[in-house]
């Protein structure tokens, strides 16, 4: 499964409690194996068959990894800070727009080495939600790790980079990023994804963010270049009172994806909007799965997920909002939306509501069918090919999500490259 | 420019045209009336090419097999409808569809594709003769509009890709006079010697403001009369049940 642990332990034994959470955790991964359908919150992606029949020989990176990236890779005509992470390790951050003295940056990998810095990331390697996680806790061994001071907003959006090279090729790449945004400040964060080539790789990272007191972070998560790479991407979210988070996933580009975040809405007036839009052709498998958590009065959430396959690809959305008993006054809402577009393609959508308070609001929805036929023939009438007519109906459909952005230049930015994902894709539809 | 010879149309095997025969030449305008369930909006969707009618019969269009071309291409060829119920289509925006729509038939017809800017200017001269509040560019595709709204994006299309035949499906219907007189002048402004239009209708109403050449009442789906714009007037009078049967 995954063979040369041992070696890489050894290489990366720091004398302290790390060595021994790194051997416990791969125990209890080795124990466990990959996820299968067999576990509940896997049902729709079959994990380990995916990875036996498409990446059976996985390694952990040695340390003679290189840090090379194309430079084209970049986002252009768009003012950004930059955090560069190249095979998972943390590889260059540029933050030209803001006050460096309100922020605080480290490479992860300096934090797992320095014994003060650890107890404050110490308790994240107690959760044990699957074997990927357990694997994560044990393999890590770079990533990000920051801080920003209360009363700071930023001027411009943090982009974080994660670029994948040739070092990367059949690898398992295992980071965590920690980003804690302190009372009254605001941050927007980007994530895009490019690998050299159609290397094949999985990585398996693991997001926390905690958003204190009347805090506002945006996050948009890019994935749209069609490559072979196999994703794990797991988001903890810890909300405190009148704080607002506000999650997009783009979800497009890999073979392999699983999006998953939890978002704890730990005090009242917290929000937590989740929209994003699943948009896949080929073979591509993709699934989002969400937890909110209302632990606390008066809080709100709101999730809006369109979904379009086509081809020979597979999509799931597992949608749940938990409600605490004390949690009165919740309003929360999901609603998801698929066109299956072929008859080899196919969506799984959970949306799952589980409420212990009885003053609540809460609703969920979920429909999948096929492009209307009569606004194909309105289309058509007015002298749109029937490929023209799906693209801008499958386009508008999608659009519908990244209506949701509530940022500006972010909402052009991503309809940019929503536009040139479409342009690029073929869209072809069951006749009838 | 439109011949129609002995046209049969059915639907799931329950006939709804019936020999219906039709001619109608450049620059003509032909008001074809009817009451409900005489076969007037199938017409205008056998000519359109939609599907899930069994056709038979023979529509030359300029000479061409019209009943063998693809949607796109009889609209690429000049033919236009505008829907009795125009589609809301949720997620495309106004602008977008008009552009790509006129730049699509014009780029079929050899002429250049207007850019964004160039396409802003033509569609704002032709919104303000209509009336239409420019906000209307850029918002879903109908969705959400008035039935008055509806129709004169309708006639926008109509004005803005010029079409050689235009076939209105009632849209007078849900039409107040204000909005009437709109429509009709968008129409007699489009009116050449090379521009024939088929005006679907129930009412007399419309042709008070679009001078047919011709009125055709159609009853079970064949033409049961044709006469000049006065037919119109007397069908007013008698009702569609005594007019078909006094030949």
């Amino acid at each position: 499964m995954i063979s040369n642990f041992d070696e890489f332990q050894k290489a990366n034994q720091i004398g302290g409690e790390l060595d021994d959470i790194r051997i416990k955790n791969f125990n209890i991964f080795k124990k466990k194996g990959f996820p299968s359908k067999k576990e509940e919150s896997w049902k729709y992606t079959d994990l380990k068959r995916i990875l036996y029949n498409n990446l059976n020989k996985l390694e952990v990176p040695n340390n003679k990894k290189t840090s090379q990236y194309n430079s084209e890779w970049l986002l252009k005509n768009f003012q950004h800070n930059q955090i560069i992470l190249v095979n998972g390790d943390f590889v260059s951050s540029t933050f030209s727009f803001e006050a460096k003295d309100k922020i605080k940056i480290i490479p992860l990998k300096t934090v797992l080495k320095d014994k003060k810095d650890f107890e404050k990331i110490r308790d994240s390697f107690n959760d044990q939600k699957n074997s990927l996680t357990s694997l994560n806790h044990a393999l890590v061994n770079d990533g990000i790790f920051l801080e920003i001071e209360d009363n700071y907003s930023f001027n411009k959006p943090l982009v974080i980079y994660n670029f994948f090279n040739k070092s990367s090729e059949n690898k398992i790449i295992n980071n965590k990023c920690f980003i804690s945004l302190g009372k009254n400040s605001k941050l927007n964060v980007l994530e895009c994804y490019k690998a050299e080539d159609s290397i094949k790789y999985f990585n398996n990272t693991i997001h926390h963010y905690s958003i204190h007191k009347n805090s506002i972070l945006k996050k948009f998560s890019i994935n749209k270049n069609l490559d072979n790479s196999y994703y794990y991407h797991l988001t903890n979210v810890k909300s405190y009172s009148n704080s607002i988070f506000e999650n997009f996933v783009f979800s497009s580009g890999s073979s392999f994806l699983k999006n998953e975040i939890h978002c704890d809405l730990l005090e009242s007036f917290a929000s937590c909007f989740i929209n994003g839009l699943i948009f896949l052709s080929n073979e591509q498998h993709h699934e989002l799965k969400t937890n909110v958590n209302h632990r606390y009065e008066h809080c709100k959430s709101s999730q809006l997920v369109k979904s379009v396959l086509l081809d020979k690809s597979s999509g799931t959305y597992q949608g749940k909002i938990y409600v605490e008993k004390d949690a009165q006054k919740t309003d929360g809402y999901q609603l998801s939306k698929a066109l299956v577009l072929s008859e080899n393609s196919s969506f799984n959508s959970k949306p799952e509501l589980e409420i212990y308070a009885d003053d609540v609001k809460c609703s969920h929805g979920s429909s999948t069918g096929n492009i209307d036929q009569n606004s194909i023939f309105y289309l058509m009438s007015r002298g749109l090919s029937k490929e023209q007519a799906n693209r801008m109906l499958v386009e508008g459909f999608l659009n519908e999500a990244i209506e949701t952005i509530t940022d500006l230049n972010i909402k052009s930015l991503i309809s940019k490259l929503f536009i040139e994902k479409i342009n690029k894709t073929k869209i072809k539809t069951n006749e009838h | 420019m439109l011949q129609i010879t002995n046209l049969s149309a059915s639907i799931d095997d329950k006939k709804i045209l019936d020999g219906f025969n039709l001619k109608i030449k450049p620059g003509e305008v032909h008001a074809l009336m009817g009451p409900n369930g005489s076969g007037k909006s199938t017409l205008a969707n056998v000519l359109t090419g939609k599907n899930g009618y069994q056709v038979e019969g023979q529509v030359l269009y300029q000479g061409k097999d019209l009943l063998n071309l693809p949607i796109e291409e009889r609209a690429q060829n000049g033919l236009f409808m505008a829907f009795q119920y125009p589609l809301e289509i949720a997620g495309v925006n106004t602008n977008n569809f008009l552009k790509t729509s006129l730049n699509t038939i014009r780029k079929v017809r050899g002429l250049k594709e207007l850019d964004s800017l160039d396409f802003l200017n033509l569609i704002k001269t032709k919104i303000k003769k209509l009336k239409i509040d420019e906000k209307m560019l850029n918002r879903q595709l109908n969705v959400g509009f008035s039935g008055g709204e509806k129709k004169k994006n309708e006639i926008l299309q109509m004005i803005i890709l010029e079409p050689k035949l235009a076939i209105l499906d009632e849209t007078d219907s849900g039409l107040d006079i204000d909005a009437m007189k709109i429509v009709a002048d968008g129409v007699n402004s489009l009116r050449s010697k090379d521009r024939s239009f088929l005006i679907i209708t129930h009412y007399q109403r419309l042709l008070d403001y679009i001078k047919p050449d011709f009125v055709h009442i159609l009853v079970d789906g064949k033409v049961a009369k044709t006469g000049c714009s006065e037919l119109a007037l007397e069908l007013e009078k008698v009702g569609y049940e005594d007019m078909a049967t006094s030949k």
